[in-house]
């Protein structure tokens, strides 16, 4: 049955433009301030990376802490990365004034020249432009797509489900009239920029792999299944995550996960599931705690006699496999026998191993 | 020459002996015991024989030493040479001695720090002339009222000087001029070559000017940074520990005592009555013998006791060294380094018979190293009583010496490719030659500890001297960072503030100098509390 989806409320991740140009405009009068007292001109940010990273048990969501560290101009080891965020908030500061967006890419190479009298560029690669926005980010505690800026976009959507593009004439299409190929999903995602309509289906599935995500639509899976189709085309990018994190909270769908059968592809219905460590300060916007897991697993290959269709693990899979034991989120008694077995019997089974049934044997 | 013999002999017969075979004849066919082998050291070690006969005759006539040399290539491997010096020459009588006969000179069997320490060179070097261009050497010599010139062979069957061609000259003259010609021989300007050698010999002999023309006509010079001459190294008597049963025999032979308690007492350093006693209990013959009597196995006996006899330590104040102040001066005048550190250590002993004393100077940056290929490396100066060891570096006490030191602790990171200029000075009455060479030193334990205590000295002060330059390099390099980036800084917060780009840009700037200025501040401080905890 075809329901109208309630437009979510005003929350955080849901300010409006004007208000987070006040944020930068704040915090670069609070640095000039310092300036001109002669006090060495400081921001906050959020520590990264493992060490700030917990798993929030509660939420089932994977959090980032709340240690913060300081960025100084005056100290020699701060002092470029310092100059470089103050590009990115000049820059982002003039997108959100004149309703402009960007790709990461693009503001890197819009921001990228030769420091005048030096052989120095401002950014040598788009790594350092990318680390520069996150800082920003949490320096006035929000997200990259809030400060008009967003990633490159990867995945694809494909089912009942009635969209509206406002940043484009307000174009209102439903996904399963766009042809085999579905729509692509943007990088932003934002619900100021993409409005779901309404739908008509009971879960989302959500695929590694691209072709399987299309023989899923060449099967008609969707419409016999009553289910919405998401390809990720292997890690999920962030707005494919948002959308995801959106059908389930705004359309009330729930989502199941369907990967190879190996460390990798567990990996990604984690980070749908739970969020990212890159990524965990926003995992409350990105991830479905309750998202279910399909397959593969290992005792699919037994389940439906794959033994002569699998694949030797590499070393690298193994090491992961080893990493991810030790994950709390990944303490659970079914993932960690999962996990164990792979290490053990060094095998992985892939989605596209079900065609040696037949081709249309997974539908 | 050689110990083989059947039945004992005495010092007087060894004596018959000795003017039976001509010494010159044995060093004819012994020619690599001057050091006078290979084609580039043979020319090295010629001009090395003169310039240290004149500085020797310079200094004992209190004379400041100013010496010319000229190499001339006549062919291929031919060359002439001309040194010159303002010395206060050679009479008609002293220069046959001097220039034509073999172990002819005052040096030999004297405990005494000298330059040369068997004085066979100049004749050695006028016999190289002589067997490989068939001519004499030709010599110009004057007192400043009368002046001369003659040839000078060798008869090398008899070992004494043929003397030819004697001419009174009018022109007034002082000093000594050799012109020699020789084959077999050949000139290069690297390290082993004869400019590096007087280049050296400048640095280590301050008070001596010296001039040089090389084959190519180059002129170099190298001129006194001290007016003073050295004083006299004193002789001293042989320490008992030091001597050996060889020298034993010919101190005896030439001893002026009767009796071998009295030739002990005035011939020895450090001979007590006390010591004398212990020594008649310790050997099978009566002390009261006649010394040119003393047989070989008496001798042996002798230096056996001497052995475990104990001994005050040899005096020292017969060494000469350059001094600090005075290397300082001629290696900042020929180096031209950024930074010196000279150290000259107290006198020590070695094999409890014979004083030493080191001195070492390590110079940093400006012209210190050598260039190979366009890279600085390191350079070590190894000298023996002031004259420079330009061979066997790799056998030799001072290059061990360096080679054992962990550099990296004293801020010197890679020792081989690095800016400096070791200086190492060993003086001693009897240099431990590794080889008739005479050029490497050997490696004496206590010889070892004392270039390794200066090598490390100056290592400290020169690893201070780096550290500070890093300090200043870092802040240099700290403010230029700070200050390329403030124009971008400026600049974005005026498009987003709207306030004056400059004036935020001046403000930054000022912050900047003033950190670093805090930051130099505080590493002051810093070194002054640590040399306070150091002092206390």
């Amino acid at each position: 049955m075809r329901r109208k989806v309630k437009q979510p409320k005003k929350a955080r991740g849901y300010e409006t433009s004007k208000e987070i140009a006040n944020r930068l405009y704040i915090l670069a009068k609070k640095i000039v301030e310092e300036i001109k007292k002669g006090k060495d001109p400081t921001f906050e940010t959020v520590i990264r990376g493992r060490s700030n990273v917990e798993f929030d048990e509660a939420l089932k969501l994977i959090k980032l802490g709340t240690k913060t560290s300081r960025r100084y101009f005056l100290n020699i080891g701060h002092a470029r990365k310092f100059m470089q965020t103050m590009l990115v908030l000049a820059k982002t500061y003039e997108y959100l004034m004149h309703n402009k967006t960007a790709s990461i890419r693009e503001i890197y190479y819009e921001l990228k020249h030769t420091i005048a009298n030096t052989k120095e560029n401002t950014f040598e690669d788009q790594t350092e432009s990318d680390a520069v926005i996150v800082d920003l980010e949490h320096a006035v505690d929000t997200f990259r797509e809030k400060l008009n800026l967003h990633a490159n976009p990867k995945g694809a959507l494909y089912g009942d489900i009635t969209l509206r593009d406002r940043m484009h004439h307000n174009d209102t299409f439903n996904c399963s009239k766009l042809g085999r190929g579905g729509w692509s999903i943007m990088s932003r995602i934002e619900p100021e920029e993409i409005e779901i309509v309404d739908v008509n289906a009971d879960y989302v599935l959500v695929i590694e792999t691209s072709a399987m995500y299309e023989r899923l639509v060449e099967e008609g899976f969707a419409k016999k299944n009553k289910c919405i189709l998401v390809g990720t085309g292997g890690q999920a990018a962030r707005g494919t995550r948002r959308l995801i994190h959106r059908l389930h909270y705004e359309a009330k769908l729930p989502v199941i996960v369907f990967t190879d059968g190996d460390p990798f592809g567990w990996y990604i219905y984690s980070v749908v599931k739970q969020g990212s460590m890159a990524l965990a300060a926003h995992s409350e916007y990105l991830a479905v705690p309750d998202a279910k897991y399909v397959g593969m697993t290992l005792d699919d290959i037994e389940t439906y006699g794959l033994k002569n269709v699998t694949e030797k693990m590499k070393d690298v899979d193994i090491k992961r496999a080893k990493e991810m034991l030790d994950y709390p989120w990944f303490k659970t008694k079914e993932w960690q026998r999962q996990l164990k077995k792979a290490i053990q019997m060094k095998v992985r089974i892939e989605q596209q191993a079900l065609a040696n049934k037949s081709l249309d044997f997974v539908a | 020459m050689a110990r083989e013999f059947e039945r004992e002999i005495t010092a007087k017969e060894l004596e018959q002996h000795f003017k039976e075979h001509s010494v010159a004849e044995f060093f004819k066919k012994n020619m690599q015991m001057l050091g006078l082998t290979g084609k580039i050291r043979t020319l090295t070690t010629i001009i090395h024989e003169y310039v240290t006969n004149s500085i020797d005759a310079c200094e004992d006539a209190r004379i400041l030493p100013e010496i010319e040399v000229r190499i001339s290539e006549l062919a291929p491997f031919y060359y002439e040479v001309m040194v010159k010096d303002n010395g206060p020459g050679l009479t008609k009588t002293t220069v046959g001695k001097a220039l034509g006969k073999l172990l002819a000179g005052t040096k030999f069997h004297r405990l005494i720090q000298s330059r040369g320490q068997q004085g066979i060179g100049a004749a050695g070097v006028t016999m190289l002339s002589q067997i490989t261009t068939g001519q004499p050497i030709k010599v110009l010599t004057g007192n400043g009222k009368e002046t001369f010139a003659c040839e000078i062979s060798i008869d090398v069957r008899k070992n004494e000087p043929k003397i030819a061609n004697m001419q009174d000259l009018k022109k007034e003259f002082r000093g000594l001029l050799i012109k020699a010609r020789f084959k077999d021989v050949k000139y290069v300007k690297g390290e082993q070559g004869p400019a590096e050698y007087l280049r050296r010999t400048a640095i280590a002999n301050p008070h001596v000017t010296i001039k040089f023309i090389d084959p190519n006509k180059e002129k170099f010079v190298f001129k006194r940074t001290v007016q003073q001459i050295p004083a006299k190294p004193k002789e001293v008597k042989p320490h008992p520990k030091g001597v050996t049963v060889d020298e034993l025999i010919t101190l005896a032979k030439h001893t002026k005592a009767k009796k071998v308690v009295s030739f002990l007492k005035n011939d020895f350093d450090r001979m007590g009555e006390k010591a004398i006693q212990e020594i008649s209990k310790l050997v099978s013959f009566d002390l009261n013998k006649d010394p040119a009597q003393l047989r070989w196995h008496e001798a042996e006996e002798l230096v056996k006791a001497f052995k475990k006899v104990n001994f005050l330590a040899p005096r020292t104040d017969a060494l000469r060294p350059i001094g600090k102040e005075r290397i300082e001066k001629a290696m900042k005048s020929i180096v031209e380094p950024e930074f010196i550190a000279v150290v000259t250590r107290n006198p020590q002993v070695y094999r409890g018979g014979f004083p030493f004393q080191v001195e070492v100077a390590i110079a940093y940056g400006g012209k210190a190293g050598k260039i190979i290929n366009g890279q600085k490396k390191i350079e070590i100066m190894r000298f023996a009583n002031r004259v420079p060891l330009l061979f066997d570096a790799g056998g030799c006490a001072i290059t061990k010496a360096v080679n054992s030191i962990d550099w990296r602790r004293y801020n010197i990171k890679d020792i081989e490719n690095t800016p400096l200029t070791i200086f190492v000075n060993l003086i001693s009455v009897f240099v431990p030659y590794t080889s008739a060479g005479k050029q490497a030193i050997a490696d004496e334990e206590e010889i070892m500890e004392e270039l390794r205590l200066a090598l490390m000295d100056c290592g400290r002060r020169i690893s201070k001297y780096i550290a500070g330059k890093q300090r200043e390099y870092e802040r240099k390099m700290k403010k230029e960072t700070f200050f390329k980036y403030i124009p971008e800084v400026a600049e974005a917060l005026h498009k987003v503030t709207k306030e004056n780009s400059e004036m935020l840009k001046k403000r930054l700037e000022r912050l900047v100098l003033e950190r670093l200025k805090l930051e130099e501040k505080e590493v002051d401080d810093n070194e002054k509390k640590g040399k306070t905890a150091e002092e206390s």
